[in-house]
């Protein structure tokens, strides 16, 4: 083993891989916080030291995740705050509202740029008929968050929510938080500013309450959405390749698999900032338990739809201008939420659907309200809410308009019993999963609480024993691949 | 100072867990209760040769015995319609000739026939209507993978073989040869006897990591598949075409991906 071979690599490992961004469930991101750790809790007593040293860490991250881009990410902090303090300063309502504006149309602009500038050029070049070639723009991870971030905070000084923060640093701490930088979820001025300067310490009950969060978040993200990932794949790669009963069997996968890898990211994320002494808002709620889709709203993303209805809902009006101008509210709330999650007309699709589906649902609310509360009205509210929620995440995963639509017309046209049995026999891990999952919706809330409980007062040994278990399942799966067709002969 | 003993806690618990996978990493095998464990990459990572890129297939020399010489030709620089049709081995190459295509500037069609040989494809007239479709300018077969073990296959499928090349017809293309797990009975040396050196890329002999089937190549493991097969285009292939290795080890995607169930023969 030759020692410089060891150094080369791990100053390669250290460097930015473009295909290979550091997530919470890489095991570089795992060594480094183990670093981090007795770092930071030397400095939790000096505020500014351990500000500094994790918005360092911060951007260490970011750049690990999107390179050169962390200096957009300090520019854009360093013009709103900057603007911040002018919105306190002067007196004048018009130029506070101008430097607002300039903020919003600084974060935008930047979002707009690297996110959508293709799309809308793509779509001209459909109306015009024009040679487009698309640009060469790589997007910066989590420029959707932290945009979203920016705005609020922006917002949130002219309104008199929040004091700007004293120091650009302070602020640059919120901007760039690691924990919820590139996934969420989303961080607003008004819960997070004062815990910077509060400096709380973790009390034991939060810190391996945070470990906890972390396993779940492993177990989910890690171990579930990767492995079942793989077949859902092979079902939205070629759509009229399946049977009905596998193209379903690829929904139903898709919808648990972006549910445990986004809440299990977000349940790492928590965890993290938990065992820093920070608390960050619950961002999903077993959604799947929904019976509506107002009430999905409530429990998917929670930090998203928070936000939208904040600073888009209730701007645009609310409920306050009528029944028809809420439904159209939120149909273009709705419609932003779906643009905001990528830049193609499925995900506005998708978006605008849900915008239907909400309005459609406030407008029946006096007559569902007069339905009797029996499990039969229950469950076929949950089912109704399901397919809905379902169908529309074809859209969603589906490469093309046209790949949804063979695959939805897979699922209703081609649908055979006789692929049962040798689709179990030959996904019974997939299957397995999937029953876990599912499983997991309809254990009470308690339960999970007394597991947490258990495991925070469990002796340190135990604790030690569920981790190492964790991350050798993760090790196990991460090389596993799924079988590629229902049949064992190719 | 509680706070800092919980802090330590916790670093203990991450620590130790830590070294307990890094020592599984470099042990030489760690069984359990009778349950091999899998390492974690960590010391693959650490230690691995600078240059080295490649991971889980490695070319044999049988295939340059079949290519002795190196024509070393000037690549045909044009945008390809490509076109690459054969059995599910196609699942993992397809990932990655997607993103060869797409790094090059080729469009990439893909037909899969989960099971099927040579016999099949002969025997209908598909290929002929994903021609007549696709209008391909390039082609890559991946047949052979079902039909490694068939007695008398050089005198009973000779003319499948046959039949095949006749519907491709003028179009250059690249035959890419089943990956064996074991010995076979005579596939390759019946593609091989019907396929020139310079269009039919022998997989036979190399070391690929395989799924749990123990047939198919990993999708890793089939990504260097083709790696190989790009390197070896510009130096052996009758016809080479741009194949530009992509930056990016992501995989692609095909413009087209057509699924055809197995044949119910």
């Amino acid at each position: 083993m030759e020692m410089s071979n060891i150094f080369h690599n791990i100053c390669e490992v250290l460097r930015f891989e473009a295909d290979n961004p550091m997530i919470f469930s890489s095991g570089l991101f795992w060594v480094l916080f183990i670093i981090f750790i007795p770092v930071y809790a030397l400095l939790k007593k000096r505020l500014w030291q351990m500000v500094a040293f994790v918005v360092a860490f911060s951007l260490y991250f970011y750049y690990k995740s999107s390179g050169g881009f962390f200096l957009l990410l300090i520019g854009t902090s360093l013009i709103d705050w900057l603007l911040s303090k002018l919105v306190v300063m002067v007196e004048k309502r018009w130029v506070r509202r101008l430097c607002v504006f300039a903020s919003i149309a600084n974060s935008l602009g930047i979002l707009c740029y690297f996110k959508y500038a293709n799309f809308f050029m793509w779509n001209w070049n459909m109306m015009v008929e024009g040679n487009f070639q698309p640009l060469d723009i790589i997007l910066p991870v989590g420029i959707s968050f932290y945009t979203f971030q920016s705005i609020s905070y922006i917002v949130d000084v002219y309104k008199g929510v929040v004091s700007p923060t004293r120091t650009w640093l302070e602020y640059l701490f919120f901007l760039s938080f690691f924990p919820a930088l590139v996934a969420g979820p989303i961080v607003r001025a008004d819960y997070f500013l004062p815990q910077i300067r509060e400096n709380r310490h973790a009390t034991t009950d939060e810190m391996f309450g945070g470990l906890w969060l972390i396993i779940l978040g492993i177990i989910k993200k890690a171990i579930i959405a990767d492995y079942i990932a793989q077949y859902n794949d092979l079902i939205f790669e070629s759509p009229t390749g399946y049977s009905g009963l596998e193209s379903l069997m690829g929904l139903i996968g898709y919808v648990m698999q972006i549910y445990c890898d986004f809440s299990g990211y977000s349940d790492m994320a928590i965890g993290i900032a938990m065992i820093m002494g920070f608390r960050l808002m619950k961002n999903f709620d077993f959604p799947y338990k929904s019976r509506n889709l107002s009430e999905f709203w409530r429990r998917w993303h929670i930090s998203l739809s928070t936000w939208l209805r904040d600073y888009v809902y209730i701007p645009l009006g609310g409920n306050r201008k009528g029944t028809l101008r809420t439904y159209v509210n939120n149909f273009l709330t709705m419609l932003v939420g779906g643009l905001w999650h990528g830049a193609a007309w499925k995900f506005v699709f998708w978006g605008a659907m849900h915008g239907v589906g909400l309005a459609v649902h406030k407008a029946c609310q006096p007559m569902l309200r007069r339905l009797p509360d029996i499990w039969i009205v229950r469950a076929l509210s949950w089912g109704l809410t399901m397919v809905y929620v379902s169908l529309l995440f074809v859209f969603f995963r589906a490469a093309s308009w046209e790949d949804s639509w063979l695959i939805v017309e897979n699922i209703f046209t081609n649908f055979s019993l006789e692929y049962v049995v040798p689709f179990f026999t030959a996904r019974k891990v997939w299957a397995v999963m999937m029953v876990v999952i599912i499983g997991s919706h309809c254990l009470p809330s308690r339960v999970y609480d007394r597991l947490e409980n258990w495991f925070i007062k469990a002796p340190w040994a135990v604790k030690l024993l569920v981790f190492v278990v964790v991350v050798q399942l993760v090790i196990e799966f991460m090389t596993e691949n799924v079988a590629p067709f229902i049949y064992f002969q190719f | 100072m509680k706070n800092l003993k919980d802090y330590l806690g916790l670093w203990g618990v991450l620590s130790v867990a830590l070294l307990l996978i890094c020592i599984i990493s470099w042990s030489d095998g760690f069984s359990l209760f009778g349950i091999a464990l899998k390492p974690a990459p960590i010391a693959e990572r650490l230690t691995r040769e600078p240059e080295r890129s490649d991971v889980g297939a490695s070319v044999a020399l049988k295939q340059i015995a079949v290519c002795p010489v190196e024509k070393k030709m000037t690549s045909d620089t044009a945008s390809h319609r490509i076109l690459i049709f054969g059995d599910s081995m196609l699942e993992g190459l397809n990932r990655r000739l997607g993103a060869y295509a797409t790094e090059n500037g080729h469009t990439l069609n893909s037909v899969i026939w989960y099971s099927s040989t040579t016999k099949t494809w002969a025997e209908c007239d598909t290929l002929r209507h994903f021609l007549r479709r696709f209008k391909p300018t390039y082609v890559f077969v991946s047949l052979g993978g079902n039909e490694l073990f068939i007695r008398g296959i050089i005198e009973s499928r000779d003319r499948y073989v046959k039949k095949i090349l006749k519907d491709l017809g003028d179009i250059p293309y690249v035959w890419i040869g089943p990956p064996n797990w074991k010995e076979d009975t005579g596939i390759n040396e019946l593609i091989a006897s019907n396929v020139p050196a310079g269009r039919f890329f022998v997989s036979n002999g190399m070391k690929f990591d395989r799924q749990k089937d123990g047939a198919h190549p990993t999708y890793e493991s089939a990504a260097v598949w083709f790696d190989s097969i790009a390197r070896w285009m510009p130096l052996h292939a009758d016809h080479p075409i741009r194949m530009r290795r992509p930056s990016s080890s992501a995989p692609g995607r095909p413009a087209t991906v057509m699924a055809l169930k197995p044949p119910t023969d």
